[in-house]
């Protein structure tokens, strides 16, 4: 069980990562807000099933059905039945099966349901040690022409930071047909690092498998968390709090590497803990059983969205560089694209993955290519400037603003060449920043004039795709009284038509083959349970735009498949 | 599914008590093979010639996934027409001996008769069709699969394992034991015997011919 003499780590000091500074900054202004110490959710009832179910990667004929059994005490091997049917009551089965768990697995299940209808509501059980799961409801991905999908994004479920509202109000819409988790779907810190609401499991770091599974276990036994999975299908990816803070190929910025004291052990050997636990614990379904760390997919919607799922973390990302200028909110919080920042070598997503996206991206037939990845891919500049005076003063080095050519190689694909042909309909969805933007996607956004590669912020001209960047479900964000910090940005980047800092929640995608709606949906709290929710605002691009404009709150398909009881 | 070996033990206790169990008849034995396909079964024969309170069969080559998921079924020969009936049947027991893993199976007999007994081995888990060994088994009538190409229902969807068709089969204290080939090693013996002998015959008739000197 961990290290038990551990010291929760300090703070990352400002200046090394911007997105250190906006997790941290608005933690402890949270904490002082907030009344001392809440107690904690009463404990979900006991019993083998007190983790719930989940399911996971829909395909078009199959889905990956989840759970974890608690046996009273120490066992060997257990069976676990199960049965899928097309109604919630469960009298209509199309399947039953068994399958097996034991401690090396930490007593998870997951079994790739195979040989289902597409675009098919399904509702299964468990049963183990003579008890029943409660039902859970999935769906499988439509086949052929598909006139709608509706799913949810969430991003940033920090258990440590307050109730996760935005899941409960996830599950309660039965007009989803899935939910998008983008990452930092759990955090690793100790007690009071980063979220002071709930205490974490177990008390410290998670560094050890039995770290990692504990804090998975505490994580899957939250009321909210357990009926959002129960009621969904998730595809998921993860973040670097998934390992740990600002992971990349070879190391964190929060892994200390070593042995002693204050040792972390091989980044390595973590990396391939925090995998097991996470492939344990999440209905994730492996690429490739032997190559773990790539954890990227691709999923069909019909003839309606090809999403593909990116790893920007573990499999290839060249180390985070630092932050050198001073700028208005302090030194070493400013860079611009120079000496290594321009470095064509360095990368997120690594040349294998760039390859198999950039396929993807081209021969897929769909109307729509969604991109579902971590960071911010849009740029984010605290000074404006064209591209061919410097671009301006970036920010956080660790989003695509501190892989540019990187980057660039990703609108080499938007834009085509001599080779290949555009590849228009690009809708990147985003997590990680706590925080809610929309924006056009361009190059050289301060360039106003879109014949010489630049952007017209009031035509949206020179746009090559669109990003909707989804708000935490419960971390912290910067505090911005008045949205004067998001008025300052919209100014100074034209290309963000929405900027929010202080709203948690999660976003509703809507898609036709017309037009792709994002709706951003927002809890009045996360510091108590409560069942408000707002709308924000919506954005939308149309079919062969590449650009956004404002839209309107979309109304539900009427008589969707029934909630699971 | 599983017959608890505990009754085995309970109604050995008895007869234990009135057997005077003579000097060693029993001996160790391990097998181990190869099977090919979801439903291939494994036979193993063995005897005992006096009531015995401390035979066990274990298996021990799951080895945490590398090959399939074991369940094992004993049956004892009843009269002497080659009928053998059901006496337990176990998917997972990992309590035999500390070689085995989690989903390795076995039996811990307390008390057996005197006589002649099968073990069959099967991948879990292909249940018996019913008491007598003639009925078969659940999966009899699929099509084979490949082992490699085939999802055990056990197997790990994160290690996509239990690919691989070794199995051993240990058995401690028991007079005799031996593999009973597969009716298909049978045919196929048969069918080599068959190939063999126009051979033989033919090269008999040459050596006859030679030793009569026909050319």
């Amino acid at each position: 069980m961990g290290r038990p003499t551990k010291t929760p780590p300090a703070p990352a000091p400002v200046g090394t990562s911007r997105r250190g500074f906006f997790k941290r900054s608005g933690a402890a202004t949270l904490a002082l807000a907030a009344t001392p110490m809440l107690p904690l959710q009463a404990a979900t009832p006991g019993g083998a099933f007190r983790h719930g179910v989940a399911s996971g990667d829909p395909l078009s004929d199959r889905v990956i059905v989840w759970t974890r059994v608690t046996p009273p005490t120490q066992r060997s091997a257990i069976t676990v039945d199960f049965v899928i049917a097309t109604d919630p009551g469960l009298t209509q089965v199309v399947q039953r099966g068994s399958a097996k768990t034991n401690p090396d697995r930490d007593y998870t299940v997951k079994v790739d349901v195979a040989r289902l209808q597409s675009g098919t509501t399904y509702y299964y059980r468990f049963t183990a040690l003579e008890q029943q799961s409660p039902v859970g409801r999935t769906r499988t991905l439509p086949a052929g022409p598909t006139p709608r999908i509706r799913m949810a994004v969430a991003s940033c479920s920090n258990h440590a930071a307050g109730y996760f509202n935005a899941y409960r109000r996830i599950a309660e819409r039965a007009d989803l047909d899935v939910v998008i988790h983008l990452g930092d779907y759990l955090y690793e810190y100790g007690p009071n690092t980063f979220g002071s609401l709930r205490t974490p499991e177990p008390q410290g770091e998670m560094v050890t498998l039995s770290d990692y599974r504990t804090r998975h276990a505490q994580y899957k036994s939250d009321a909210d968390s357990q009926e959002m999975h129960r009621q969904h299908p998730m595809i998921a990816i993860w973040d670097d709090h998934e390992t740990t803070d600002n992971s990349w190929k070879h190391g964190a910025s929060n892994h200390t590497p070593g042995a002693g004291v204050a040792g972390e052990g091989d980044w390595s050997a973590r990396v391939n803990l925090a995998l097991q636990a996470y492939y344990e614990w999440m209905p994730v379904r492996l690429p490739d059983v032997t190559r773990r760390r790539e954890n990227q997919r691709a999923f069909r919607f019909g003839d309606l969205i090809e999403l593909v799922m990116l790893e920007e973390r573990l499999s290839a990302r060249s180390q985070q560089l630092t932050a050198t200028l001073t700028t208005p909110f302090g030194p070493n919080t400013g860079f611009v694209q120079f000496g290594a920042f321009a470095d064509a070598s360095r990368t997120l997503l690594g040349p294998l993955q760039e390859a198999w996206m950039a396929e993807r991206l081209r021969s897929t037939p769909a109307r729509w290519k969604f991109i579902g990845q971590g960071v911010m891919f849009a740029q984010l500049k605290l000074q404006g400037g064209p591209l061919a005076a410097g671009g301006g003063v970036f920010f956080n080095t660790d989003q695509w603003d501190g892989y540019q050519p990187a980057r660039n190689r990703v609108y080499e694909i938007f834009k085509g060449n001599a080779n290949t042909a555009a590849v228009n309909n690009c809708v990147v969805l985003t997590g990680d920043i706590h925080s809610s933007w929309a924006s056009d996607l361009s190059q050289d956004p301060n360039n106003a004039n879109a014949t010489t590669g630049g952007y017209n912020a009031s035509t949206g001209e020179g746009s090559r795709a669109v990003e909707f960047v989804t708000t935490s479900i419960t971390s912290p964000g910067i505090p911005d009284p008045g949205n004067g910090l998001a008025g300052q940005l919209l100014v100074i980047n034209p290309h963000f038509k929405y900027i929010d800092f202080n709203q948690r929640g999660y976003m509703v995608m809507d898609i036709t083959p017309q037009r792709v709606v994002g709706e951003w949906w927002y809890v009045d709290t996360v510091a108590s349970i409560s069942n408000v929710q707002t709308f924000g605002t919506a954005f939308e691009t149309q079919n062969g735009s590449n650009r956004l404009q404002p839209s309107a709150q979309t109304t539900p398909p009427a008589n969707p498949p029934a909630l699971a009881p | 599914m599983t017959t608890p070996t505990h009754l085995l033990r309970q109604a050995g206790c008895a007869a234990l008590l009135c057997a005077s169990l003579g000097p060693a008849l029993a001996d160790d034995f391990s097998f181990s093979g190869q099977i090919a396909f979801h439903n291939d079964l494994v036979q193993i024969a063995f005897s005992l010639i006096e009531p015995s309170n401390n035979v066990r069969i274990w298996t021990d080559s799951w080895t945490s996934g590398l090959n399939f998921d074991p369940a094992a079924a004993l049956w004892q020969r009843i009269g002497a027409d080659s009928s053998y009936s059901l006496l337990s049947q176990v998917d997972d027991d990992d309590t035999i001996d500390p070689g085995q893993g989690f989903y390795d199976t076995g039996f811990m007999l307390s008390s057996l008769s005197a006589g002649q007994y099968r073990v069959t081995l099967v991948a879990a888990f292909n249940a018996a069709s019913g008491m007598q060994l003639s009925q078969g088994f659940a999966w009899d009538a699929e099509a084979p699969i490949l082992l490699e190409q085939w999802n055990q229902p056990s197997y790990d969807p994160n290690a996509n394992d239990q690919k691989r068709g070794f199995w051993r089969v240990n058995l401690s204290q028991v007079s005799q034991a031996s593999v009973v080939p597969e009716p298909g090693a049978w045919l196929l013996m048969a069918l080599g015997l068959a190939a063999v002998a126009p051979l033989v015959a033919r090269r008999r008739t040459a050596t006859e011919r030679i030793t009569r000197g026909t050319t």
